[in-house]
C-alpha cells in the first residue's frame, strides 16, 4: 500500500511541535502571572488598556490634570498641601511623571551594585526544589493528564471535553 | 531635640492604610483602635463618583468598580493618586491634624528603592512640612510590640525573631536580630492579597460567573470563604463529593444592589429566593491560598512559604538559627485565613533541621499590629533619637544614612551577641556615625538562657 497522508501527517505533526515548546508554554505562563498582577481587568485583545489611560494624558502636552487638586478638604497648617500653595518643584515632578516600577528599579540602579548589598533583586525566594503538582485547569482536581495541544492539564475526559471547547489553544500565543 | 506633642503614625500598606495618633484630642475615642482606610480610589459607575480612600464606605453600588491604587508590585509609582488619599488622610474627615506641628512615623516597603525613598522625604517635608519624621519596615516596629509577649515571661522580645509578612503585594520573611533587620537574610515571595483575590476571579469567571471585573466582591468572598487546609490531597478528595455530603462546599449568596444587601455564606436556616445569584464554593475555599504554600500550583517557579523560611534562617548564623525557629511571628491580612499558622507549623516541623523546636506566634489582628508596636514606639523613650526633622532635611537635603534599611545597615555589634546588650541610649541620627565602640541595640534587651525557652506545648496566641 503507499504510504498515504504522510505529509498533510507530518504538517500536522509539525504544527503540534511549534505549539507547544517549553518557551511558549514559559510565555504562556508569564502573561498570565502579569495578569494576576493587573488592579483592573481588562479584556484580552484590547492593547494594555489600563497604562494607556495614563500615559495618553501625558502626551496631551504638559498641561495633565492632576487628581489630587480635585479635592475639597480642609487641612490645618501652613503647610503647601494645607493651604494649596504652589508646591515645590520635586513635589510636582512626582506629581505629574508617572513612572512603573520597571524603570524605577532600573534608574535606582540596584541591578549594579556590588554582590555583598542585598537588593529587592537578590531578595526573591530561590526557585522550588521540587516539581510542579498539576492542577486540572477546569474543575481544579490533580490533573493527570495533558493537553495535547497546549500542554494544559486536566483531570478526566468530562474536563478534557470542557478544556477543548473552550480554553484549548486560546491561551497559546 | 523638643518631641512634638503630636505624633502621627501612618502604616502605609498597598492595600490599607492604618493610622492614627498619639495626641489626646483622639483619646476621647479609643485610641487602641486605629483608622483603617483603603488605600486605592475607586470609581463607581453605578454611582457615577469617584470615591478616595475612606469614601469608599458611602458607595452604594459595589459592582464594578475601577481601581486606582498608588501600589504597584509593593512599591508606590503613583504619587498623584498617594497624595489625594494622604491628603483625605491628614484632613478634618480622618486625623484632623496640623502636619507642621506634628511628628510623624511612615512605613515603607522592604527594600525600598532609594529614588522612591527621596520621593517620601520630599512629600513629608516639602508638601506636608511635618517637623520631624521617622521612615521604616512594618517588620522593624515589632520588637517595640507585644506579638512575641507570654503571659509567663517579661515582657521583652526576642533577640532573634523571625517576621512573616504577608500582605497584598508580596510576602517577605524578615529576621531581626537585637530589633535590627539583618537584610543579607531576608527573602521575598511574589505572592500576595492581590494575587490571591485575582486568581480566585479567574477560577469563578472560568466555572461560574463572570466576576473578573468585581474586585471588591470577590475580595469580600475571599476574606469570608478561604481558608488553608491542612491536607491539601485529602481536602480535594472531599472536595469531589457531592454536595449533600460536601462538609467543604459553601454557597456565597452575592449581594444584592437593589436592595442594598452585603453578600454573605448561606447558612442553613436562610431561604433563598430565585433572584439570588449564589456562587459556590468548592475546592476554591483552599486552593486559592495554597498558592501561598505551593505557587508553583500557578506556575510561578518559587519556593513555597514554609520552605523560604527555611532558606533564610539558614542564611543567619548557625549557632543562632535554633533560636530564630523558635521565635516566628506572623503579620498582614493573609495571616488571617483559618489554618495559616497550623500549615505552616506543620510544614515547617518537616523543614527544621536537627529537632529544633518551632514555636509561632500570631496576634488577634495581624493587620494593625504594625500599628500598634509603632504606637509603642512613639510612645517610648527611643522615639526622639530616631527621627530627621525638617531643620536636618533642609541643611543636608536628603535623609540618606539617617534611617536604617538595607543599604544602610548598623554596624555589626563587637561583643558576643549572647551576652547582655549594653543600652544604646545616645545613639542619635546625625550625620556622623558614632564610633562602633557601642552595641547597635535600641533597648536594653536581657538575653534570652537557653534553659528558659519553653516547651513545644505552649498555646498559640489568638
Amino acid at each position: 500500500m503507499p504510504p498515504k497522508r504522510t505529509r498533510p501527517k507530518s504538517a500536522r505533526q509539525v504544527n503540534n511541535a511549534s505549539l507547544i515548546t517549553p518557551d511558549v508554554i514559559a510565555k504562556r505562563t508569564k502573561r498570565h502571572l502579569d495578569e494576576l498582577e493587573r488592579s483592573n481587568y481588562a479584556e484580552p485583545g484590547l492593547d494594555v488598556g489600563e497604562d494607556e489611560e495614563e500615559s495618553g494624558k501625558s502626551f496631551k502636552g504638559r498641561a495633565r490634570q492632576v487628581i489630587s487638586d480635585k479635592r475639597n478638604l480642609n487641612l490645618s497648617g501652613n503647610s503647601p498641601a494645607a493651604k494649596k500653595k504652589k508646591s515645590t518643584m520635586n513635589v510636582r515632578t512626582a506629581l505629574l511623571y508617572r513612572k512603573n516600577l520597571a524603570t524605577l528599579i532600573e534608574e535606582s540602579g540596584i541591578a549594579s551594585m556590588p554582590s555583598s548589598i542585598p537588593t529587592y533583586l537578590t531578595a526573591r525566594t530561590p526557585p522550588s526544589s521540587y516539581p510542579p503538582r498539576l492542577i486540572c485547569s477546569v474543575c481544579g482536581y490533580w490533573g493527570r493528564y495533558k493537553c495535547q495541544k497546549c500542554a494544559l492539564p486536566y483531570c478526566d475526559q468530562g474536563c478534557e471535553a470542557v478544556h477543548v471547547e473552550t480554553r484549548c489553544e486560546r491561551r497559546v500565543i | 531635640m523638643k518631641l512634638s506633642n503630636n505624633i502621627v503614625i501612618l502604616d502605609n500598606g498597598a492595600f490599607s492604610i492604618k493610622t492614627g495618633t498619639t495626641s489626646s484630642k483622639t483619646s476621647k475615642k479609643n485610641t487602641n483602635h486605629p483608622r483603617v482606610i483603603p488605600n486605592a480610589i475607586v470609581r463607581s459607575k453605578g454611582d457615577k463618583t469617584t470615591y478616595f480612600g475612606h469614601e469608599i464606605e458611602n458607595c452604594r453600588d459595589y459592582s464594578s468598580l475601577h481601581y486606582r491604587l498608588p501600589f504597584e508590585k509593593g512599591y508606590i509609582v503613583d504619587w498623584d493618586a498617594q497624595k489625594a488619599i494622604w491628603d483625605g488622610v491628614f484632613s478634618d474627615q480622618i486625623l484632623n491634624i496640623n502636619t507642621t506641628e506634628s511628628s510623624l512615623i511612615l512605613t515603607e516597603p522592604y527594600f525600598n528603592l532609594p529614588n522612591i525613598q527621596e520621593v517620601y522625604d520630599q512629600f513629608v517635608f516639602e508638601e506636608y512640612e511635618f517637623s520631624s519624621y521617622h521612615r521604616c519596615t512594618p517588620a522593624s516596629l515589632i520588637p517595640y510590640g507585644t506579638l512575641f509577649n507570654t503571659p509567663d515571661l517579661l515582657s521583652s522580645p526576642p533577640e532573634c525573631m523571625v517576621i512573616v509578612d504577608s500582605g497584598f503585594s508580596f510576602t517577605h520573611v524578615v529576621p531581626i536580630l537585637n530589633g535590627n533587620v539583618v537584610w543579607g537574610a531576608v527573602k521575598r515571595l511574589d505572592v500576595g492579597g492581590k494575587l490571591l483575590t485575582n486568581q480566585l476571579k479567574e477560577l469563578v469567571s472560568y466555572r461560574q460567573w463572570n466576576m473578573m471585573d468585581e474586585t471588591f466582591i470577590m475580595n469580600d468572598v475571599k476574606e469570608t470563604c478561604c481558608y488553608v487546609s491542612e491536607n491539601f490531597s485529602k481536602d480535594l478528595e472531599t472536595a469531589r463529593l457531592d454536595v449533600k455530603s460536601n462538609p467543604i462546599v459553601q454557597e456565597y449568596i452575592l449581594p444584592d444592589m437593589s436592595t442594598n444587601r452585603r453578600g454573605h455564606v448561606r447558612q442553613l436556616t436562610d431561604i433563598v429566593s430565585d433572584s439570588d445569584q449564589i456562587l459556590f464554593m468548592n475546592n476554591e475555599r483552599f486552593t486559592v491560598p495554597e498558592i501561598i504554600f505551593r505557587p508553583d500550583d500557578i506556575g510561578l517557579d518559587q519556593s513555597g512559604l514554609a520552605a523560604t523560611i527555611s532558606v533564610s534562617i539558614s542564611l543567619l548564623p548557625e549557632d543562632l538559627q535554633g533560636m530564630f525557629w523558635a521565635n516566628i511571628g506572623l503579620i498582614g491580612g493573609n495571616c488571617k485565613f483559618p489554618g495559616f499558622r497550623k500549615r505552616l507549623l506543620s510544614e515547617l516541623q518537616s523543614l527544621v533541621p536537627e529537632d529544633n523546636e518551632i514555636v509561632i506566634y500570631e496576634c488577634n489582628d495581624p493587620i494593625t499590629e504594625a500599628y500598634h508596636s509603632a504606637l509603642s514606639f512613639a510612645t517610648g523613650p527611643h522615639f526622639s533619637g530616631r527621627t530627621v526633622t525638617r531643620a536636618e532635611y533642609q541643611e543636608s537635603g536628603t535623609t540618606r544614612r539617617k534611617f536604617r534599611d538595607w543599604k544602610n545597615p548598623p554596624p555589626p555589634p563587637p561583643i558576643d551577641h549572647r551576652g547582655i546588650i549594653e543600652d544604646d541610649l545616645t545613639q542619635t541620627s546625625n550625620d556622623e556615625r558614632p564610633p562602633p565602640v557601642q552595641a547597635t541595640g535600641n533597648k536594653s534587651i536581657k538575653s534570652r538562657v537557653r534553659g528558659n525557652v519553653p516547651s513545644n506545648n505552649r498555646p498559640s496566641r489568638r
